[in-house]
């Protein structure tokens, strides 16, 4: 079932690549271009005019309706714009973090909240935090200690959350709070929009393996959130949430549309290896010519493939209404997984000059290897561990029995 | 062009009656049945597969064919490694009836494409010698001439279908020079009307696909039997290659995919310390790789039909690439399969043995997944001279680099 594409949606990818082209940084996909550090108000501003961009140039926003600041685009011109950003590793706009506050809009949200928080979500002129993990509450987030308890018309929520992304610069947070203490699991919570300049709520800097604080701690400390910020119905929390972090988890398949790519780093194009490894001599052989790396660089080549064709099959099943929606922890786990593989390959590969870091004038291509691989270890555990993945898999998509306890 | 995955209408509708033709006509008694035949060949099946138009699936209807593409014939493929079906039909097919179609003239195609759609001819290919690999230095099989015509004389091994192949297609070598891939020619035999061919079954570990050692003594064939031109018979030789693999890929994936869903079913029965055995999370993460890995395998699988289809110049490259993981993923599927059917499934009467058999049969054909993933790694050092790729500076001196800028 092969296609000739119509010249209207040949036209527009080579108007994608040529915008690309021109709008990329210098370098980019290719270990020339430095990044800058993660967490930093620099890196913050960077993607804030990026998403711009992308915004303003129509290649992003199309799961949102127009009423909302969407982009309303055919399917097969979504399909045309998402397949040529891909192919570039073009990072994700607008605001990763923003477009799961609009995973749990479009689906709970009232009109009122819908209109007052999704068009600067799409135009990213505010930026979004999201609250989930908490110290003792990770892969098992039913487990959420933060409590919440009704004043008049605001909630009063105290408690912690750890991991959250961009908490310095945030806006606006979505958090899940336990509003009834004496309610079964999974129907204790209720999930709130609150405001990051709320008295009471503070952020620390959390210092990741890296070196750089990307992630923060956030305290509530009596914070006062209305009621009418509340997400769905009292009691309801637990449902919005796991829509959330299905949204999340679901970054493989839609990549260009904000979900999450959190992590997952663009050096991943296999041309990179194969430079690298022509150019790493170790003990005086090229490694390129050592057969154990070409075999695992081959293999990355075929992964990516796979990836791709992978994809394009799921979105065809999606028309078709195949999907269940759990498909998603494939994509994540394997390429999470595939991602570290490679990182580690890199460290073998170049020897001891993976433990160059960024700032050091030896540090190979300024480091980006070594910081790559150090954060890849964080993949396989951000927005639900390869764990509770296989564990989605295996029950809602082979219905094997719930896990024993 | 974009390439759409999945099945459409037509697709759909002969993958139904492919999967209702192998249930009501080869169940697995059948199969079993079929192992234990010296030929492991069904006169009777085999007219019932021309009946329902498979055996000139993909050839053109002026012959008797369906003339159907090759995408749709990778769908018959994945049912029928879903039933690890014993039939001569790649031999037939991939191996004789494609290439005539491409390479022969137009009195071969008239002579032997309409047999083969009605299930009069039943072919295979003699090509592979003493150490069973695909490449041109290794076919030692010598073609003499002697007038008009050619004597044979040598040995072939892993001959499949022998004994039940009315005609034979032969690598024969008809000159040694340097380049190994030059001197190459293939002959079609009709093998009904030979004298000094000796064909043997060899006791091989996949019953389900009969293999035999054919020696050929002072065996003579006319020139007007060679497919192709003479000497030039590699790039025949190349496109089965490519397309056999292909199918290889769809056969594997739909034996995976058969073997895994029984492995999966087993778990959700077998009990043990008063539980299914597929609630232990230990099971269920490992079922969930191999999960992962069937998806991945039949997009690639599907993917790389769909180039050959379209002719589409990284044909080749996806081939491998489909073939190496294809090739990894149904062997660990079947490897767990055994694994977790327990004691059962090490068993004889158990069929995921069958399963396991052909899969391995299947990845070491044409090369294994490393040999596969060596011919990627080959066109990527392609892609990456074409491409003028290196322009990125790197730092001078830095350890384990060679530290040049190449610009």
């Amino acid at each position: 079932m092969v296609s000739e594409e119509s010249e209207k949606l040949q036209a527009l990818r080579q108007e994608v690549r040529t915008w690309l082209r021109e709008n990329l940084p210098e370098g980019w996909g290719t270990p020339a271009y430095v990044p800058p550090v993660r967490g930093t108000a620099e890196a913050q501003a960077a993607g804030k005019e990026w998403s711009k961009k992308l915004y303003d140039a129509g290649y992003t926003g199309f799961t949102v309706p127009k009423e909302y600041g969407g982009v309303e685009r055919p399917r097969d011109e979504q399909a045309v714009i998402r397949e040529e950003m891909s192919r570039t590793g073009t990072p994700p706009g607008p605001g990763t973090l923003g477009y799961l506050a609009v995973a749990a809009l479009m689906r709970w949200g009232t009109e009122e909240q819908k209109k007052r928080w999704i068009p600067k979500i799409m135009t990213n002129e505010e930026c979004w935090c999201e609250c989930f993990s908490e110290p003792n509450a990770g892969s098992d987030l039913a487990n959420l200690q933060k409590t919440g308890v009704r004043d008049g018309d605001d909630w009063i929520v105290n408690g912690q959350s750890v991991w959250t992304s961009s908490s310095k610069f945030a806006d606006w947070g979505i958090v899940p709070v336990r509003t009834d203490v004496n309610a079964p699991r999974h129907r204790n919570l209720s999930f709130f929009v609150f405001d990051c300049k709320s008295p009471g709520f503070s952020v620390k800097p959390l210092r990741q393996m890296t070196g750089d604080a990307e992630f923060g701690e956030t305290f509530f400390d009596d914070v006062r959130i209305p009621h009418a910020n509340m997400i769905g119905e009292e009691g309801q929390g637990w449902y919005v949430a796991m829509g959330v972090l299905e949204a999340e988890r679901g970054g493989g398949m839609r990549i260009g549309e904000g979900a999450a790519a959190v992590g997952v780093t663009t050096l991943g194009g296999v041309e990179n290896f194969v430079e690298l490894a022509k150019n790493t001599k170790r003990r005086g052989q090229v490694a390129w010519d050592d057969p154990l790396f070409r075999q695992r660089i081959a293999q990355f080549a075929i992964e990516n493939e796979a990836i791709r064709a992978s994809t394009q099959r799921m979105r065809v099943k999606a028309m078709k209404g195949q999907l269940t929606g759990h498909e998603q922890s494939i994509t994540s786990v394997y390429r999470r997984e595939k991602n570290q593989h490679q990182a580690n390959m890199v460290a073998e590969m170049i020897g001891a000059s993976i433990q160059y870091m960024r700032g050091d004038k030896r540090a190979l291509d300024e480091g980006s290897w070594t910081y790559t691989f150090l954060r890849s270890r964080g993949n396989t555990i951000e927005t639900g561990t390869t764990e509770i993945n296989r564990g989605i898999i295996a029950e809602r998509l082979l219905g094997l029995p719930r896990t024993r306890m | 062009m974009a390439i759409e995955f999945g099945l459409n209408e037509e697709q759909e509708m002969l993958k139904t009656m492919a999967r209702d033709f192998l249930a009501n006509e080869c169940p697995m008694s059948r199969v079993r049945e079929l192992m234990e035949d010296e030929t492991g060949f069904s006169a009777d099946l085999w007219k019932k597969m021309a009946d329902v138009g498979w055996l000139g699936l993909v050839l053109p209807e002026e012959y008797g064919g369906a003339g159907m593409n090759f995408r749709d014939l990778t769908v018959l493929l994945d049912e029928m490694g879903r039933q690890v079906f014993p039939s001569p039909f790649i031999s037939t097919l991939l191996y004789v009836g494609m290439p005539i179609l491409n390479f022969g003239t137009e009195e071969q195609k008239k002579e032997l494409l309409p047999k083969i759609c009605s299930g009069e001819a039943v072919c295979t290919l003699a090509a592979l010698e003493d150490d069973g690999d695909w490449w041109a230095d290794s076919i030692k099989v010598r073609a003499d001439r002697r007038g008009d015509s050619y004597v044979i004389n040598g040995t072939k091994l892993f001959v499949p279908d022998a004994q039940a192949a009315n005609y034979m297609l032969i690598a024969a070598r008809t000159k040694r020079t340097e380049n190994p891939e030059e001197g190459i020619t293939l002959f079609l035999l009709d093998t009904s009307e030979v004298w000094g061919m000796l064909t043997t079954p060899l006791k091989t570990m996949d019953e389900t696909r009969k293999l035999y050692e054919v020696v050929f003594m002072n065996v003579p064939i006319p020139a007007k039997n060679i497919l192709g031109e003479l000497h030039q018979g590699w790039p025949i030789m190349k496109y089965i290659e490519l397309h056999t693999t292909a199918a290889l890929c769809a056969e594997m994936v739909g034996a995976g995919e058969r073997a895994f869903e029984m492995t999966v079913d087993y778990l959700k029965e077998r009990v043990a310390f008063g539980v299914v055995i597929g609630s232990f999370q230990a099971l269920q993460h490992r079922a969930a790789d191999l999960a992962i890995g069937l998806e991945y395998s039949r997009s690639l699988m599907e993917w790389a039909a769909e180039n050959i289809k379209e002719n589409h110049p990284d044909a080749a490259t996806s081939v491998a690439m489909a073939k190496s993981f294809c090739g990894d993923t149904c062997k660990k599927v079947v490897a767990e399969g055994i694994q977790m059917h327990g004691g059962i499934g090490f068993t004889w009467d158990h069929d995921m043995h069958l399963y396991f058999k052909r899969i391995w049969v299947d990845d070491n054909a044409f090369g294994d997944s490393i040999y596969q993933r060596e011919l990627v790694a080959k066109a990527l050092d392609d892609i990456h001279q074409l491409s003028g790729y290196g322009r990125w500076r790197r730092m001078p001196g830095v350890t384990g680099a060679v530290g040049q800028s190449l610009i």
